[in-house]
């Protein structure tokens, strides 16, 4: 293992070259060094502060692969203590980052408190998306309901892209606020996770949204309905596409007709089968294609 | 087991008894005598950089026969279909005045690309932003309903590339992406060549391509007036503004492009993929070794030999640069296929100018034995699949296979080690940290 001082000194050399062999073999070095490369990870010499920003990834990937890795523990420790505070934003980002990918659930509560610090809870978010576990998770809904209005979203987002199913019922819920950017993320993230509430959600009332707005709406109703035929829950898919049917807008047409043929059902068939005659011609051409592909072949 | 004539009379019956059969005529249907398309396709275009200014099609020319641009493939022969570039965008005003400039007439103009998804008059749209935008803006037009031709690499993240894959079969529209070196003459010959036996079975192919800059220090500074730089950054990680990371030097930065092999391996590893027939598939492992920028701003690999193993069939790619270049042929870049019985060359693959040997050319005067799929030119063949809703030849499966391989190049890099992978399920076996980098959470509002 390469002495510590000499690794320090050597991060801190003028010599880009010496700099350069220091932070590829920052992974034999002792994690007890991540507080004084925090330190140096905003140093006023840019050569010195991505010697010791990329002597810290280094480390990091050395013990990411193996979740028993000896050092990884130790890895996470001097990161938590980075990004908690004492140092440099740029340093602490980093260190927030480098936590997304090897942190486990017993950091989320460390990192689950930056989220409310304004120059951090972007970065805090990111990192707890990507941490996996129920953890992640109850910590971004406990978050939600302290945050200022214009995170929700923010977190919102996250739940959604976890696929989150718990947090299901607080996407509902969202969806009620007034404030339509938090009612839209709500439903987009309802849409993402793609799990069936208890009672139908009420969507935001459409003449009260902006198109963008209306149009990410209709777009988390369809993969809300394409989970649902994903999960052989086939009436509820049906109920959504044939709202999309009955729109004007041929691409929702479209999308409708193709949820409509992964059901293979007869229903399905029946619904599509006034496509054949579309006016549209990119309707009708995606509802022939959508009729061939629902043909069953005959066994044997 | 539902049996074709179970499922036909369920249908039949839940239809109202109003068909028979699973082959409707045409009549039926009311194909004939339907209502034409229109004639002219109305472009919007997103990022009118370098790149973008490349796609737009000025006023003045609707209505006159203008060939095809022979850099997206075509031989030169072919006339350009009626279209008009009605829409403009860019979060760069100086870019987007000097486009509105080139087009001429009154193109509607953008600052936001979400207004210009919003315009009913758009028919498709050419997207030519910087990499770390090109999944979500992709994926928002096809909610939008726009067909896209959208710039390479496809993504930044695996992930991101299956989301892209799933928006345009959720919606059914056309995505045509930028790696146009399928669509020249020199690839469908290889192809033609290589899928006629002449190679042998081919068990390697070798990509050789210049380093990447290893940058400098240039310093971070105030975003010039007219450019919306938060916009700019989008769904990527906040850096202060620096002109050396920003419009054509995106590239050399992980988060916004990814290095040479992402550049240009999305045009010299996409005729590799074609020819050898794995568009629906990817490595079983993937190496890399190399050299990042022993100092400077850039990120992304100045050297690098990306190894990646391939099973059923068995072959071996090596994206390398610098790498061994041809010694049939004289190029900066270009790949070597290696079969059993010889060896040929496909240089460059990005746009004129891209070769192959002789005898490969004279096989494919005589002979299409490989029945290789012949674009007219990438854009012919965007538009084209408008009108017949067909896939492009760049289809956006294969594009995200292709993108694939150089995101697994760069984070087999990063982490310095071997990658496992599995092209089914699109995961690296036993490596949490390497599937947490498959994909990016985004940033403010910007969300897959």
């Amino acid at each position: 293992m390469p002495d510590d001082q000499k690794f320090l000194a050597d991060i801190q050399s003028d010599s880009a070259d010496a700099r350069f062999s220091a932070w590829r073999q920052a992974g034999e070095v002792s994690p007890s060094v991540i507080p004084q490369l925090g330190k140096l990870a905003a140093s006023a010499s840019p050569g010195v502060a991505k010697a010791a920003r990329e002597a810290l990834t280094t480390m990091t990937h050395s013990v990411g692969k193996d979740p028993a890795a000896p050092n990884r523990a130790a890895v996470v420790k001097g990161l938590l203590e980075v990004a908690g505070g004492g140092f440099a934003l740029p340093a602490r980002v980093h260190a927030l980052r480098l936590l997304s990918g090897i942190a486990g659930e017993d950091s989320v509560p460390a990192i689950a408190r930056r989220i409310h610090d304004p120059d951090l809870r972007e970065e805090a978010a990111y990192a707890i998306e990507r941490i996996p576990g129920d953890a992640s998770v109850k910590a971004l809904m406990a978050a939600y309901k302290e945050a200022n209005d214009d995170f929700k979203p923010r977190i919102l987002a996250a739940l959604g892209h976890r696929r989150a199913p718990d947090a299901a019922g607080l996407c509902v819920e969202a969806m009620r606020s007034a404030n339509k950017d938090i009612a839209v993320a709500g439903v987009k993230a309802f849409g993402r996770i793609g799990r069936k509430p208890a009672s139908p959600p009420r969507l935001p009332d459409e003449k009260s949204l902006s198109e963008w707005q209306r149009i990410d709406t209709m777009d988390s109703m369809l993969r809300y309905a394409d989970a649902q035929g994903r999960e052989g829950n086939a009436a509820e898919a049906m109920r959504i596409y044939r709202t999309a049917l009955e729109r004007p807008e041929p691409h929702w047409q479209c999308a409708a007709v193709i949820g409509l043929a992964r059901l293979a059902s007869s229903e399905a068939a029946a619904a599509i089968f006034p496509k054949l005659k579309s006016d549209n011609r990119i309707v009708r051409i995606t509802a022939e294609k959508a009729w061939k592909s629902m043909a069953v072949p005959a066994p044997g | 087991m539902k049996t074709r004539r179970t499922f036909l009379s369920q249908t039949t019956a839940a239809a109202g008894g109003a068909f028979l059969f699973d082959i409707v005529p045409a009549r039926a249907l009311g194909l004939q005598g339907q209502t034409p398309p229109s004639d002219t396709i109305n472009f919007g275009h997103i990022g009118i950089g370098g790149r973008g200014r490349g796609f737009l099609r000025p006023e003045a020319n609707l209505g006159k026969p203008v060939p095809a641009s022979t850099n997206l493939g075509g031989d030169g022969s072919r006339m350009l279909r009626p279209a008009r570039s009605m829409a403009l965008c860019d979060v760069d005003a100086a870019r987007l005045d000097d486009a509105a400039t080139r087009v001429g007439g009154r193109p509607k103009m953008y600052k936001d690309f979400r207004r210009l998804l919003e315009d009913k008059d758009v028919d498709a749209v050419y997207i030519a932003s910087p990499d770390h935008w090109h999944a979500l803006m992709t994926i928002m037009a096809c909610q939008a309903g726009k067909d896209v031709y959208v710039e390479k690499p496809a993504c930044n993240t695996i992930e991101e590339g299956r989301a892209m894959v799933a928006a345009a079969e959720r919606y059914g529209r056309v995505v045509q992406v930028g790696s146009q070196g399928r669509s020249q003459t020199a690839a469908w010959q290889a192809a033609n060549y290589i899928r006629g036996g002449r190679l042998g079975t081919v068990r390697k192919v070798l990509c050789w391509h210049y380093a990447s800059p290893d940058g400098d220090w240039t310093p971070d500074a105030e975003p010039p007036q007219g450019l919306d730089y938060d916009m700019w950054v989008g769904p990527a990680r906040w850096l202060p503004y620096n002109v050396k990371h920003t419009h054509g030097a995106f590239r050399w930065m992980i988060d916004f492009g990814g290095g040479q092999i992402r550049d240009r391996g999305a045009h010299v590893m996409s005729i590799a993929n074609w020819i050898m027939d794995c568009d629906h598939t990817g490595p079983v492992s993937v190496d890399a070794k190399g050299d990042p920028p022993r100092d400077g701003m850039y990120d992304s690999a100045v050297t690098m030999e990306v190894t990646y193993e391939f099973k059923n069939p068995d072959w071996t790619l090596v994206w390398a640069q610098p790498g061994v270049p041809s010694a049939e042929l004289d190029a900066r870049y270009g790949a070597v296929y290696w079969g059993d019985n010889e060896r040929i060359t496909v240089t460059l693959g990005d746009g004129a100018g891209t070769a192959t040997d002789q005898k490969v050319k004279d096989y494919a005067a005589q002979c299409d034995c490989g029945k290789a799929f012949r674009s007219p030119g990438h854009s012919e063949n965007f538009e084209d699949c408008i009108r017949t809703r067909e896939k492009p030849i760049m289809h956006m499966e294969a594009a995200h296979r292709v993108a694939s391989l150089c995101i697994l190049g760069n984070v087999a890099f990063q982490l310095q080690r071997k990658l496992d992978w599995d092209p089914v399920n699109e995961r690296v076996l036993n490596d949490d940290e390497a599937n947490c980098m498959l994909s990016r959470p985004g940033r403010g509002p910007w969300h897959l």
